[in-house]
């Protein structure tokens, strides 16, 4: 049996939002049961977690003797099983696992430097200051995502992949502000990708397992 | 099938082995590929032929027949798994090390490269000097987690991996600015790496464009 590990509580802001949302995903779609090891607040920082996952993050992933950490890896982990996630043909295969590091490498950290002012630094002289020309930055990358989008569906075509998990995953980290949805496009993919039953059912798992702590 | 990377025509870092490209050069290396390279100039990064390639305008691209792929850890990722040399034949060990790939863009660059942007382009911003601090400090704390896992090995998990490939890669970035040296093991590591015959064919070859 897989299990995750995901906390048990989280401020009210991250809820539908820590990174094991993916991974919840990823399986959903794989039709992969899993279970969950709910930590407690403090719990990513002890040394047997930090053996298992040496930055104190959730989610790691257990199954068998395999432990693996990073959601990105994770989610390839699972997509090496699943067709639902990198489709078999080698040429899509490797263009699916490219829009993964796209949107982990090329996207997301321009993402999260807004976000991070956003969320966290807001009062902040030198927050102020600096968000504009993050904000520029990130909004070019997001052209250029939607550019490359075009008419299609997702990102390589007609067929929803681990690309596209990863991809709309980080896009949603700006759920809180126009900075997506006010390209049609992009917001019209976003859209698309968290209207998969599989996704509900992750964002479900995850919302339900912070019900179920409280 | 030949095998044709993108690179800058002429790398900003002079030659430091710092761009891209040097990464996956040292890839394909490792795996002993021979390798073509296109050189493109920053115009033609931003121009449509390019661009058709590589949605964001950057290098390095990698084509092989009909596959063109970009994003650095994409193709390092590629070639891993296509070809002996980068990742180990065992399932599991062969996912921890993707895990250590993913790991080092994803969780390590992510605040070293903002680190690298608060130090060299924007010092002279008004906001630099409140900020550079609090950036430095999320580093100093990855690299602690970072070196605490290390501990005395030679590599992340076991043998040498396209994991450490894509590790030392990130870390390098760091050494000008004297945080890794904070770090010993860490920068013996990255300094492992570097001792590979690999790395030197890769670092050499990307030297004799940007030399000069």
């Amino acid at each position: 049996m897989i299990t995750i590990s995901a906390f048990r509580w989280v401020p009210d802001l991250a809820r539908g939002h820590v990174r094991d949302l993916r991974v919840r995903w990823a399986l959903e779609e794989a039709g992969l049961p899993y279970r969950t090891r709910l930590l407690e607040q403090g719990d990513q920082d002890k040394d047997d977690y930090r053996a298992l996952q040496p930055f104190g993050q959730v989610p790691i992933f257990e199954e068998g003797g395999l432990t693996l950490f990073e959601t990105g890896a994770i989610v390839q982990h699972i997509g090496e099983r699943s067709e639902a996630l990198l489709p078999k043909e080698p040429g899509a295969r490797a263009r699916a696992i490219q829009w993964m590091f796209a949107a982990l490498n090329s996207v997301e950290p321009f993402v999260m430097n807004v976000a991070l002012i956003d969320l966290f630094y807001t009062n902040e002289e030198w927050a102020k200051l600096r968000r504009p020309g993050a904000v520029a930055f990130v909004e070019r990358r997001l052209g250029a995502v939607s550019k490359s989008l075009g008419e299609k569906l997702y990102l390589d075509g007609d067929r929803f992949t681990a690309g596209d998990l990863m991809m709309s995953s980080v896009l949603r980290i700006f759920h809180y502000t126009d900075i997506v949805k006010k390209d049609a496009r992009l917001a019209a993919y976003a859209e698309r990708c968290m209207a998969r039953p599989a996704f509900k059912r992750a964002l479900d798992a995850q919302l339900g397992d912070f019900r179920d702590a409280a | 099938m030949t095998i044709t990377i993108t690179a800058f025509e002429k790398s900003p870092d002079g030659g430091k082995g710092l761009a891209r490209d040097t990464r996956v050069r040292w890839a394909l290396e490792e795996a002993g590929l021979p390798y073509q390279v296109r050189l493109v100039s920053f115009r033609a990064m931003k121009e449509p032929a390019h661009l058709a390639r590589h949605p964001f305008g950057q290098i390095p691209t990698y084509e092989e027949g009909n596959l063109v792929l970009f994003e650095t850890g994409a193709i390092v990722l590629h070639v891993a798994q296509h070809h002996a040399g980068l990742l180990p034949d065992d399932a599991d060990a062969r996912a921890r090390a993707i895990a250590w790939m993913f790991a080092a863009v994803n969780t390590v660059e992510p605040p070293i490269l903002d680190f690298m942007t608060a130090r060299l382009f924007e010092a002279d911003k008004p906001w630099a000097e409140a900020r550079l601090p609090l950036v430095a400090d999320r580093v100093r704390d990855r690299l602690k987690q970072l070196s605490a896992r290390l501990g005395r090995a030679d590599w992340l998990d076991g043998g040498f991996s396209a994991g450490d490939l894509m590790m030392a890669s990130v870390l390098l970035r760091l050494r000008a600015s004297g945080i890794l040296d904070e770090f010993p093991n860490l920068a013996a590591y990255v300094a492992r790496g570097e001792a590979r015959p690999a790395y030197k064919r890769a670092f050499a070859a990307q030297l004799a464009v940007n030399a000069g």
